[in-house]
């Protein structure tokens, strides 16, 4: 079976840091990522199923982590070697196509589901995730005994897999992973938030596109000022329900124009009631907590490696920063369903196709990578490995 | 201050100890080596008196001269006059209208006297069409008395002696001609410097000699040179001065030298007010006549200088006056 | 003796003419046998001495009492004096304002007045900064006033400091600054460096609130205004006059003294930029090449802060004083005898090369709206009778447009940028969707009051002075702009003035006449 895997080689590692800092280290092949053919690896355990994949995404935690860029915190989290590949379009030995929810969870592991806990990534308390009848690993894609997306063939628990609409298109459905987790974080940033809520996304690669549109559906009232860099982005942001689209250093003055306060400094003395980062760089963090209003809320969703932020801010304007991380059991006015139901709702209401805007085989995994790493500036958002054929 | 001032006697010493040492050998020498002794009975005539208010100044407008003097006063003195009375230079707008690039004519200023600093001070504050062509009258007595005093007047400043008890006819003579010529006079009224700080009575002489020549008289009003380097001062403290030009007396063939010379007055007294309070005040002093005199109040001496330090301490000029200190707290 | 302004007629021995292009210069050759030049005068003679003449007129005024006669000691007397708009570029030390100033504080200082205020009279533009108002007042002034707090500024925005002092015919409030209404006489320093400034204008814009100015700063006064520099046919200045009967009639007691300057605006090494192109000497296209080839290596904001540091060594060319409509009349007089060029008939296309300055940017960027205000707005209006091109021809200017705006000076033009031209370039619409929002805004005002920004509804006013010239030409075309911001300015960009000649052949055919506007000097062409 051909698969992408990560080894565990520090010099590999260090040459790609370096090379990080050049631009994509893929692009010349001198990352940790390597191709190869080997056995199919053994089930974890026998409730396990294999899947034929058939789309994977490239996501920005992938390449931080080829690029090494990674917090360092996730070290005990994660396993080497592993397959990458957490956005996941698979097909089961019966013919239906399944989505993954990657995070390994309690049943995955084959230990006791506790009461609070209905999807893997919800509950209290994370211990489980090193434990149990697996290697320690947070996701499919980060764990050795796991598997992973970029390879042809995987192994996944029944509690992962949810099945797609057949009315869906492949490229609408591998979509649902990632927008899961923008309505998971857009569910974050609505927690107590009544009338009109001004809402500002900042950042509109997949994820802050997502955001958007998932701000929009579940509060067809809100206020959305969106922040982006390319215009790409931001006609993709004013078609999905934006109402007030700029570039990053037009920000604080659109939200000072809509809310009518005062600029401070750089920031606003008012501002947006919750605003979510799809970045997480330092200045993204920074600009977020000084456009918030005091006493709002900050959701960082965009996964931030070691950044350095000013927090003066955040304790003047006792602002709640909080993580959105990946999905789980959403309770929307009462009813609980998985973020990947309403990842369903969202996509079908807006043109979501456009939003994957190229795949490649596996085998040019380096042109794939760099592709992802500058998606932007190339005008692209999301990019996918496509197994299509080769299954 | 005690260490160094035993360091410059003790290079002095060692340098008067050298020229002895090397002037030995003149010590046995006589005649033609050193000035002849006068035979008894013999009656030596009189030198022409050509030293005092009769030195010929003529050679130090000269172009060598001048371009030695453009050397020594356009460079180094001004630097130095710049550093060390840091000069605040105002009015020059009022003159704008006599200013005419390479035609304009000459002038006299005629500013209040405290500092031998005032010349350098206002070489440094009157604009170059007149600075270029600027003679200064200066004390036959004080600056023309002996002969390397007078070479140096002439030749750094370009000054002309004037005899100042008196304004003789050759003076006026001579002032007229250099006007004629193209050069501006800058001349101290009072006559000599202030005593006490506060001015004298001006003289006529400078209005006399500009209504003889029919030249508008620039009056100036100088503040903070005395307290500097006044007369009788003893050491030299750099500080800050004020420079205030006012609007030129043109030329009045009707108005005697007298009225003139109070006009003068009266301006240079007014410009002083506007220096210590503001334009306006002034102005409106000078409507109702209660602009304050410039030689002070006519009381006993220390109270004088006890207006005087009230008049100084409104403006900025003079000594820096010591900051308060910040309180140390820990 | 200075040569009076001509129309050139351009033929194949023309030289290429000087263009501005903002901070830089381009020569262009203009098509033979169908394109003229308009040049104005040559600069005028100056009085000798200035200061007598002003004492002169103020002993001497226009259907008034002399000055000495209307002061007491008891009385409040205002002095206000136009703001940093003018001159420009400004003239060197002393202003005339200045002088005008000291004259007349010296005739209240023999008559032992004590009450007096010195008023900037800037409506809704920027406060002046200390510098700016040393250099137009004078040192000795600024020292003898600011202290006090008897110098300052108008603030259109104060509402304990605003008075109404009564209604036009045609229901328009005249409400001005409540010190310059209660006063007992109220004098005026004005320089007339155009034909639109002086008379009641002065005081009816400069001393007023946004309610008052709205009657005649709006979309419907500055179309019918043809032109500004034409007060007889201009909706703006017929409405301010009807305002100034107010004043007159219930106001406070006027006593204006208003000065001409000529067109000297330029010193060495720019005075090639006033001369006819073939009269320049080896030295003027020496200055010519030199400047332009290093301001081309040069950043803006070094280019900019060069030229804006010129001093115009303008001359003061006649001193009027005394009743504010004769004192007007003589003042036009003197201003068209130096402005005016007599042109005869239109053409169909008009060129203009776009200064670095105009009156709200003084050291200060020239943003994409300023562009506009001063391309359709100040230059396509210095015209009497009819505009110089023909109604729906094209209209070229030359600027490099970029996308810049000083977030000190200008901060609702950055808004207006980003969010009314986005949605409209249609002065009536962007007046009722978004004038009231901007004019209102709380962040604005405080700028306007208390730092140095322009009034939030300025942005407004300089897109309404563009009104006339937006409505009259088919099509607007910005040579050597940035393209994204000349189309969101609604107009259309071309790199090179024959591609723009180009872009104009589908309205006015492939050999259209053509008329040159040769500034920087300003001029009045008296089209028939």
């Amino acid at each position: 079976m051909k698969a992408l895997r990560i080894h565990d080689r520090d010099r590999r590692f260090a040459a790609s840091r370096l090379g990080s800092v050049l631009g994509s280290p893929n692009a010349r092949g001198r990352g940790p990522l390597s191709l190869d053919t080997s056995a199919f690896q053994q089930a974890p355990t026998t409730e396990w199923q294999e899947l034929k994949v058939m789309l994977s995404g490239i996501c920005g935690s992938d390449l931080a982590l080829i690029e090494g860029r990674a917090s360092a915190y996730f070290d005990p989290w994660v396993t080497m070697p592993f397959i990458p590949g957490h956005e996941i379009l698979a097909r089961t030995a019966e013919g239906h196509r399944v989505v993954i929810d990657p995070v390994l969870g309690h049943q995955c592991r084959g230990l006791p589901v506790p009461d609070d806990v209905s999807a893997p990534a919800d509950g209290h308390d994370y211990s489980h995730m090193v434990g149990g009848q697996i290697e320690p690993g947070i996701q499919t894609g980060f764990c050795c005994s796991a598997g992973g997306g970029w390879a042809e063939r995987m192994w996944a628990h029944p509690s992962q897999m949810h099945s797609v609409p057949e009315s869906f298109s492949d490229e609408q459905a591998v979509l649902i992973e990632p927008v899961a987790g923008a309505v998971h974080a857009a569910l974050i940033a609505l927690r107590s938030r009544d009338e009109a809520p001004l809402l500002s996304v900042i950042g509109l690669g997949t994820i802050g596109i997502s955001t958007v549109a998932a701000l929009r559906h579940f509060r067809p009232d809100a206020r959305i000022v969106a922040a982006g860099r390319y215009p790409h982005q931001l006609e993709a942001a004013r078609q999905v329900g934006a109402d007030v689209v700029t570039r990053f250093d037009g920000l604080a003055r659109a939200l000072r124009r809509l809310t009518g306060t005062a600029m401070i400094g750089p920031d606003t003395g008012g501002g947006a009631d919750s605003t979510l980062d799809c970045v997480g760089s330092g200045d993204t963090l920074r600009t977020s907590i000084g456009t918030t209003r005091p006493r709002g809320r900050v959701v960082a969703v965009g996964m931030p490696a070691e950044v350095t932020v000013d927090l003066a801010p955040l304790w003047h304007r006792e602002t709640e920063l909080v993580g959105a991380y990946t999905y789980g059991t959403e309770d929307v006015a009462g009813v609980r369903r998985h973020s990947f139901e309403h990842a369903i709702d969202v996509i079908s209401s807006f043109p979501s196709p456009w939003l994957l805007s190229a795949t490649y085989p596996l085998n040019r995994h380096r042109d794939a990578l760099a592709h992802a790493a500058t998606a932007g500036r190339r005008g692209a958002f999301k990019i996918a490995f496509d197994l299509r054929e080769e299954n | 201050m005690t260490p160094d001032r035993f360091q410059l006697q003790r290079v002095l010493g060692t340098t008067e100890r050298a020229v002895r040492f090397a002037m030995k050998p003149l010590a046995g020498r006589g005649f033609p080596l050193r000035a002849p002794t006068t035979p008894r009975g013999v009656i030596v005539p009189d030198q022409p008196d050509t030293l005092g208010a009769a030195y010929d100044t003529e050679w130090a407008r000269r172009p060598v001269a001048t371009i030695s003097r453009s050397l020594i006063v356009n460079g180094p003195l001004r630097l130095a006059i710049g550093v060390l009375t840091r000069p605040r230079v105002s009015g020059l707008d009022r003159l704008s209208a006599l200013e005419n690039g390479d035609d304009t004519m000459p002038v006299v200023f005629a500013a209040n006297h405290e500092s031998h600093l005032d010349t350098a001070i206002l070489i440094h504050a009157i604009p170059r069409c007149w600075r270029r062509e600027l003679v200064v009258a200066a004390a036959a007595d004080y600056f023309f008395d002996r002969r390397w005093k007078a070479a140096s007047a002439s030749l750094a400043l370009n000054a002309v002696p004037i005899d100042r008890h008196q304004t003789g006819r050759r003076s006026a003579e001579t002032f007229r001609g250099l006007l004629d010529d193209g050069y501006s006079i800058l001349i101290y009224p009072e006559g000599g410097r202030s005593p006490d700080g506060w001015a004298q009575e001006f003289r006529g002489g400078a209005a006399y000699l500009a209504q003889r020549a029919g030249a508008p008289i620039i009056p100036i009003y100088l503040e903070g040179s005395g307290a500097i380097w006044g007369k009788g001062a003893r050491r030299f403290v750099p500080g800050r001065t004020q420079v205030v030009f006012g609007e030129p007396i043109m030329p009045d063939a009707d108005m005697s030298s007298r009225k003139v010379a109070a006009r003068l007055g009266s301006d240079v007294a007014r410009l002083a007010d506007e220096a210590t309070s503001s334009w306006w005040e002034a102005t409106q002093r000078f409507a109702s006549g209660t602009t304050p005199s410039l030689s002070g109040p006519e009381t006993t001496s220390w109270r004088r200088s006890w207006a005087l330090h009230d008049r100084r301490r409104r403006t900025k000029s003079g000594r820096p006056r010591p900051r308060p200190e910040w309180p140390q707290l820990s | 003796m200075p040569r009076p302004g001509f129309v050139l007629d351009v033929d194949r021995s023309t030289p290429p003419m000087l263009f501005w292009h903002g901070e830089r210069f381009s020569l262009e050759r203009l098509p033979a046998d169908r394109s003229r030049v308009i040049y104005p005068a040559e600069p005028h003679p100056g009085l000798r001495d200035v200061r007598a003449e002003i004492r002169r007129a103020i002993a001497e005024p226009l259907d008034s009492e002399p000055l000495a006669e209307l002061l007491n000691p008891d009385m409040k007397l205002t002095i206000c004096f136009d703001d940093v708009s003018l001159s420009l570029p400004k003239m060197r030390r002393p202003d005339v304002r200045q002088l005008i100033v000291e004259a007349v504080l010296t005739e209240a200082a023999a008559a032992g007045v004590d009450d007096v205020h010195i008023i900037a009279a800037l409506g809704l533009h920027r406060r002046m900064h200390d510098h700016e108002l040393r250099h137009v007042l004078g040192d000795r002034v600024v020292d003898s006033f600011a202290s006090s707090g008897h110098l300052y500024q108008h603030d259109a925005e104060d509402p304990d400091n605003l008075t109404v002092i009564g209604t036009t015919d045609h229901g328009e409030v005249v409400e001005i600054n409540r010190r310059v209404a209660e006063s007992d006489l109220v004098v005026y320093a004005n320089v007339n460096q155009v034909a639109m400034d002086g008379g009641w204008k002065s005081l009816v814009t400069g001393v007023a609130s946004y309610r008052c100015l709205s009657h005649h700063h709006n979309p419907q006064s500055l179309e019918n205004t043809r032109s500004l520099m034409d007060r007889h046919h201009s909706a703006l200045h017929h409405s301010i006059w009807r305002m100034g009967s107010v004043l007159r009639d219930h106001g406070p007691r006027v006593f204006q003294i208003e000065t001409t300057i000529n067109t000297d605006a330029f010193p060495s090494p720019f005075d090639f930029l006033s001369k006819r192109e073939w009269e320049w000497t080896a030295r003027d296209r020496a200055s010519y090449l030199a400047t332009s080839k290093s301001l081309d290596r040069t950043p803006t904001r070094i280019s900019r802060r060069i030229f804006h540091s010129i001093k115009a060594p303008y001359a003061v060319t006649g001193v009027n004083a005394g009743f504010t409509e004769t004192v007007h009349e003589r003042t036009l007089a003197e201003v068209y005898r130096q402005h005016v060029v007599e042109v005869e008939g239109q053409t169909d296309i008009l060129t203009m090369g776009i200064p670095f300055i105009c009156p709200y940017n003084p050291d200060s960027v020239m943003n994409p709206i300023l562009v506009m205000c001063m391309g359709l707005g100040y230059m396509f209006n210095m015209y009497r009778g009819r505009p110089l091109v023909r109604e729906g021809g094209v209209i070229i200017m030359t600027h490099p447009t970029y996308r810049e705006f000083d977030p000190a000076h200008h901060p609702s033009y950055i808004d207006f940028f980003d969010e009314v031209l986005a949605d409209t370039t249609d002065p009536h619409e962007m007046s009722m969707k978004w004038e009231r929002k901007y004019a209102e805004d709380e962040w604005y005002r405080h700028l306007y009051r208390t730092q140095n920004a322009y009034h939030g509804v300025h942005p407004f006013y300089a897109w309404y002075w563009g009104a006339h010239g937006r409505a009259w030409a088919s099509r607007v075309i910005i040579v050597g702009g940035h393209p994204d911001t000349v189309r969101r300015l609604g107009f259309t960009p071309a790199s090179t003035m024959t591609d723009a000649f180009e872009l104009a052949s589908d309205v006015v055919g492939t050999r259209p006449t053509i008329t040159h506007l040769h500034v920087p000097s300003v001029l009045v062409a008296d089209v028939r």
